[in-house]
């Protein structure tokens, strides 16, 4: 295709430092798009069950869509996609894995002329991979192995010869191949999900560095001009635009403590007493510096932190709510100055902050209620002993004593050796902890993190129309006002639904979600990005249909790894134990109707969640269906209507 | 004829998205590219800070791209008064190294040719997606006015007003 897709994927294979290109068809390009879509068929057909997440015959694939690398707002994301070495489904098999990640490296990579760059294998010693335009070499990185991120950028940068050069790199976590690991973008921004740095790691390969120096050609750029200035006009009529671009995600903690849903003390509480400490205004206040974004980002979330004195200084971009409530609230723990701290350990180390924060909570819980005592670690794990975080940290990432590396297998692994109960409050969704909001309070997000198909996550679905859409909308989108009410219970399945598509749709543009969800843009707008730059025709209903096809794929390529219902489920904290306090007390989560109603609406048997020949074949799968029907694993129409009512 | 507007840009204000860039090489070449952009943002560290500079062409009242150019091909734009390239360029680079704050840069080879700033002439794209205004057009005299702001609020912050004169509304006269 001659406009937004290069149509060219790059294979580089590991053990014979070989690599080459590979054109991608049109047909497979219109049919997944690009960036999430594209690499899940191709994480789908390479990746059978039996694999080793951290064995030779994973994959790594990074991705990116016809739009990245444009004046398309938001266009700097990038999706990294392989077997998951950290989330878990049926009898304990992998499950699928991919992290997505905005800064520079993805539109560079795409300047190069590359929609998809596939790692094959393993290399026997650390490589790294150099892209310069058409130009391609491994070369050796056994000076790098042991390197943080940032000395690792600077060095590579610096070696050939060029600072325009982007990066993407893992630190010694994923040299150590803790699950949590991380893939560092340009030193500050991380592919943190699902492990994928562990996989980097297992692979020998230290990092990739891209200098591109050509351009996405634009099928009408008048009217591509024209629709970026609506759109950038339209997402500044929204209020919260104004909130995002000013504070970024450090400015939902506000809210999540005022309605009864910030993750405090590991989630035993949905309220922190010294929540003023750690907001947006403090950050704002005491150390940020400036303001930055991603490439093509008119929304600019980010910011430039200075922590100038004291044991905690540092400095870098940042904080994300995921820190300030991860090692704040969720660790009992309010010295913005820490926080910032583990922030930047975690950055350097290449250590996915989600996770991290998760493991460091439930490890406090076992100290608090006396599982993990002084016999098992010298450190004193209480709430809000910032020393012991930070100590903590390093010792996960290097893997440097025996509790270090055993949270290093993440919090559910870690669990499962520990016992005595700890797994009853340990908050995980296969095997990965998911977003900061209380399950039990927000009812979609709460569901959206059981159905998630990488595990335990928010951004799959990212349901801000819980609170965004009015009564009627929601009636007539969903079929039930109670889909937008804090109680509800109908509807919500039809609201995440809605949501995975059009989220999967701008992972595959690769356009950063928060600017799709702020103004809520529809999918008609998504559409209308996607056709001024690549001269096509597609429809909003037309990027929902992509979306479901995806979310179908990754569906079924868990259900062939093993996963049925049961996998679908939540925290025991979220579904048993009632919020104690505050504006939410009482509140806790009946997850099985809403499942029902997602499995219906989906077109997924409801007793195993398997998805039905007929809705696979809808959505041009039918390859698949036939190869889950051989497994027995296809949904049967007769059991997939609930009769309920 | 005299410049009536000119670019301002403020380095404090930029937060490196390089939409400029995008909306500059889409307008002049259809295709979304750093290297044919007519401005360009770098990067520097400088100490615990990371900053990022657009670059681009100040429009000289008396342009020495212009006085170089052994083709003639460097024109004075009678509209904005800018240094404007025709379609003559044997690709000399005179204007590169006349240039005395490096705002022309070429386009990667085989397609060499000076990439200089136009002002899109006199509606410049990179203003308008530039959000954070970093970078402005505005005739001359508004520009002195924007750039003396950080003097004038910190007068009427002395008189213990906000910038906006918030405070005179108890003392309005209703009419």
């Amino acid at each position: 295709m001659k406009y937004g897709w290069t149509g060219r994927r790059l294979v580089v294979d590991l053990p014979s430092r070989t690599w080459s290109v590979e054109q991608l068809s049109d047909e497979l390009l219109r049919t997944y798009i690009g960036g999430r879509g594209l690499n899940s068929r191709t994480l789908y057909d390479r990746v059978k069950p039996g694999t080793d997440p951290l064995g030779p015959d994973n994959v790594l694939i990074f991705g990116v869509g016809p739009v990245n690398g444009t004046l398309v707002p938001g266009s700097s994301r990038v999706t990294v996609t392989a077997l998951s070495p950290l989330t878990l489904i049926g009898d304990g098999a992998p499950c699928f894995g991919d992290s997505n990640v905005g800064g520079f490296t993805g539109p560079e990579i795409k300047f190069a002329g590359y929609d998809q760059i596939l790692f094959l294998g393993q290399a026997d010693s650390p490589v790294y991979l150099w892209i310069d335009d058409d130009r391609v070499e491994i070369r050796d990185a056994q000076h790098l192995w042991g390197l943080d991120t940032w000395k690792t950028d600077e060095t590579i940068r610096r070696e050939l010869g060029d600072e325009e050069i982007k990066t993407a790199c893992i630190g010694p976590a994923g040299e150590t191949q803790a699950r949590l690991a991380c893939i560092m973008f340009n030193r500050h921004r991380a592919a943190g999900k699902a492990g994928m740095g562990a996989v980097m790691g297992s692979k020998k390969l230290k990092a990739i560095a891209v200098r591109g120096t050509g351009g996405v050609p634009v099928a009408r750029p008048d009217e591509l001009l024209q629709v970026v200035e609506e759109a950038v006009k339209t997402l500044y009529e929204d209020p919260s635009a104004l909130a995002w671009s000013r504070y970024g995600t450090p400015s939902l903690l506000r809210p999540h403590q005022a309605h009864g849903r910030l993750a405090t003390l590991n989630y035993q509480r949905t309220q922190f007493d010294n929540w003023e400490k750690i907001t947006a205004d403090a950050l704002a206040e005491q150390y940020w510096t400036a303001t930055k974004a991603c490439f093509g980002c008119p929304l600019h979330c980010a910011h430039w932190f200075v922590v100038g004195s004291g044991p905690y200084a540092s400095y870098g971009e940042g904080p994300e709510y995921v820190c300030t409530g991860g090692f704040g609230s969720k660790c009992g723990n309010d010295d913005l100055s820490a926080i910032l701290y583990c922030h930047s350990l975690c950055n350097k180390l290449g250590l996915d902050e989600q996770n991290t924060g998760s493991v460091l909570a439930w490890a406090m819980e076992c100290y608090q209620r006396g599982l993990l005592t002084e016999k098992d670690t010298d450190l004193k794990l209480n709430w809000g002993n910032t020393e012991a975080m930070a100590e903590l940290i390093q010792r996960i990432a290097l893997r440097s004593d025996d509790l270090g590396t055993l949270l290093a297998e993440g919090a559910y692994r870690a669990a499962q050796a520990i016992g005595q109960g700890s797994e009853r409050f340990l908050i995980h969704v296969k095997a990965q902890d998911p977003a900061l909001s209380d399950g039990r309070v927000a009812k979609a997000w709460g569901l959206a993190y059981a159905v998630a198909s990488r595990g335990g996550d928010h951004l799959r679905a990212l349901p801000t129309g819980e609170t965004y859409f009015t009564p009627e909308e929601a009636e007539e989108m969903f079929g039930s006002a109670e889909a937008v009410h804090p109680d509800g219970v109908k509807g919500k399945g039809r609201l995440v639904k809605w949501s995975e598509e059009h989220r999967a749709v701008a992972d595959s543009l690769e356009v950063c979600k928060f600017v799709v969800r702020t103004s809520l843009m529809p999918p008609e707008w998504v559409a209308q990005f996607l056709n001024a730059v690549t001269g096509l025709d597609y429809s909003g209903d037309d990027m929902l249909k992509i979306g479901e096809r995806i979310v179908n794929l990754e569906r079924a390529f868990n259900v062939r790894q093993g996963l049925t219902r049961k996998d679908d489920t939540l925290p025991e904290r979220f579904l048993k134990e009632p919020v104690p306090d505050g504006p939410a007390r009482g509140r806790v989560m009946d997850l099985e109707p809403m499942l029902d109603e997602y499995y219906e609406a989906r077109g997924w048997e409801l007793q195993t969640g398997y998805p039905m020949r007929r809705t696979l074949e809808e959505l041009d799968l039918g390859d698949i269906a036939d190869e889950v029907e051989a497994m027995g694993r296809l949904g049967d129409l007769h059991i997939a209507t609930s009769d309920k009512d | 004829m005299p410049v009536q507007k000119m670019l301002v840009v403020d380095v404090n204000k930029c937060t490196g998205c390089r939409m400029c860039e995008m909306a500059c090489s889409l307008f002049h070449e259809g295709v979304c590219s750093p290297s044919l952009s007519r401005i360009r943002v770098y990067e520097r560290h400088a100490g615990v800070e990371e900053i990022t500079i657009p670059v681009v062409c100040m429009h000289c009242t008396d342009p020495p791209c212009v006085a170089v150019c052994p083709m003639g091909g460097m024109k004075e734009d009678e509209d904005t008064g800018t240094g404007v390239c025709a379609d003559v360029c044997i690709g000399c680079r005179l204007c590169f190294m006349a240039c005395p704050v490096g705002a022309i840069s070429f386009a990667p080879p085989p397609n060499v040719k000076p990439l200089k700033c136009d002002l899109c002439g006199g509606d410049p794209q990179c203003v308008k997606f530039c959000q954070t205004q970093a970078l402005v057009y505005v005739p001359v005299m508004q520009a002195h006015r924007l750039r003396a702001k950080k003097l004038l609020d910190h007068y009427v912050s002395r008189r213990g007003e906000t910038p906006e004169d918030e405070g005179a509304a108890a003392y309005e006269v209703k009419v």
